[in-house]
C-alpha cells in the first residue's frame, strides 16, 4: 500500500516538476511548481517528518511561490506570458538534455557503483520525528544548532534591508550612471 | 519505499532542475528550476534522516534551514528582477551583455 503511493507520487512529483520547468508560460510552471511542493508535503509525512511537511507548505507554497506570482505578474504585465522569451530552439534543447544526461548517467553510475558505502545494510531502523524535538534541539547550547539559528536569523534581515535598498527607486536624484 | 528509492527520486529531480536551469532563458525560470533542485536536495536529507540516520533530528534541522535561505534568496531576487525590468525591461538573460562573464 505504501509502496503503491509512494511510486505515484513519485511519478507525479516527476511530472510536475519537469511541467515546471519546462512550460513556456510561467504562470502555468509556477502552478506546477505548487503541485510539486504539495506531493513533496506528503512524501515527508510519509516519512514520518511531519514538522517538515508543514514548514514546505508554509514557507515554500505560501511564501516563496508566492513571491515567484507575484515577480511573474509585475514584470510580464497581468498574462504573465513571454514566449517570446520562453522560445527556444530544438538543437539547444537537445543539446542541453544531452549535458544533463551526461551528469545524470554519471551520478546514477557513481551510486550504484559505491552503493555498498552509501547504503550499508547495518542499524537500518527507521525513525520518526516530533516537532518538539525539532524546537529543543534547535536551540539547545549543547550539541544543538543555536549558531546556524541566530545566523539565519540575521541573514534574513540582512536580506530584507538589502532587497529594500536594491528595489528602491530613485527619486530624489535622476542620475544615469549606466 | 526504501532509501535508495529516495535517492533516486532526488536524483531525477536534481536533473530536471539542471535541465530547466539550462534550457530556460527567462531570470524568473532558473530562479524556479534551482528550487526543483533544492527540493530533491531536502528530499534526500528527509531520507536519510529517516532510514539511516543514528540522529534523525538533525537531519530534519537541516531542510528548514535550507528553506530559509531560499527564502532569502528569492526576497533578493524579487528586488534584482524588479530593478533590472525597470531598467531593461526584458529579463532574458542571454541579453544581460553588461557584465561580460
Amino acid at each position: 500500500m505504501t509502496d503503491i503511493l509512494f511510486y505515484t507520487m513519485a511519478a507525479l512529483l516527476v511530472m510536475l516538476s519537469f511541467f515546471a520547468v519546462s512550460l513556456p508560460n510561467l504562470l502555468h510552471s509556477a502552478t506546477a511548481l505548487i503541485g510539486s511542493f504539495i506531493i513533496t508535503a506528503v512524501l515527508y509525512i510519509m516519512l514520518q517528518i511531519e514538522i517538515l511537511a508543514l514548514a514546505q507548505i508554509m514557507l515554500y507554497i505560501g511564501g516563496i511561490v508566492v513571491f515567484m506570482l507575484l515577480i511573474i505578474l509585475l514584470t510580464t504585465g497581468l498574462g504573465g506570458v513571454d514566449d517570446k522569451l520562453g522560445k527556444i530552439t530544438i538543437g539547444k534543447w537537445i543539446s542541453k538534455g544531452a549535458i544533463t544526461a551526461l551528469l545524470f548517467t554519471g551520478l546514477l553510475y557513481f551510486f550504484t557503483e559505491n552503493s555498498s558505502r552509501l547504503l550499508d545494510t547495518g542499524a537500518s531502523k527507521t525513525a520518526s520525528v516530533t516537532i518538539d524535538q525539532i524546537g529543543v534541539r534547535l536551540l539547545s547550547l549543547e550539541n544543538g544548532f543555536i549558531v546556524p539559528f541566530e545566523v539565519v536569523s540575521l541573514l534574513l534581515l540582512a536580506a530584507l534591508v538589502g532587497a529594500v535598498v536594491i528595489a528602491r527607486k530613485d527619486t530624489e536624484k535622476k542620475e544615469d550612471l549606466s | 519505499m526504501t532509501l535508495s528509492h529516495c535517492i533516486a527520486l532526488s536524483l531525477i529531480l536534481c536533473g530536471i532542475g539542471l535541465f530547466g536551469m539550462l534550457t530556460r532563458r527567462n531570470l524568473l525560470g532558473i530562479l524556479l528550476s534551482v528550487e526543483v533542485i533544492l527540493n530533491g536536495a531536502n528530499i534526500n536529507f528527509a531520507a536519510f534522516a529517516h532510514f539511516k540516520a543514528a540522529d534523525p533530528v538533525a537531519g530534519a534541522i537541516f531542510p528548514i534551514f535550507v528553506m530559509a535561505v531560499s527564502a532569502c534568496e528569492i526576497a533578493v531576487a524579487l528586488a534584482i528582477i524588479l530593478s533590472m525590468y525597470r531598467r531593461k525591461k526584458r529579463l532574458d538573460v542571454y541579453r544581460l551583455e553588461e557584465l561580460n562573464g
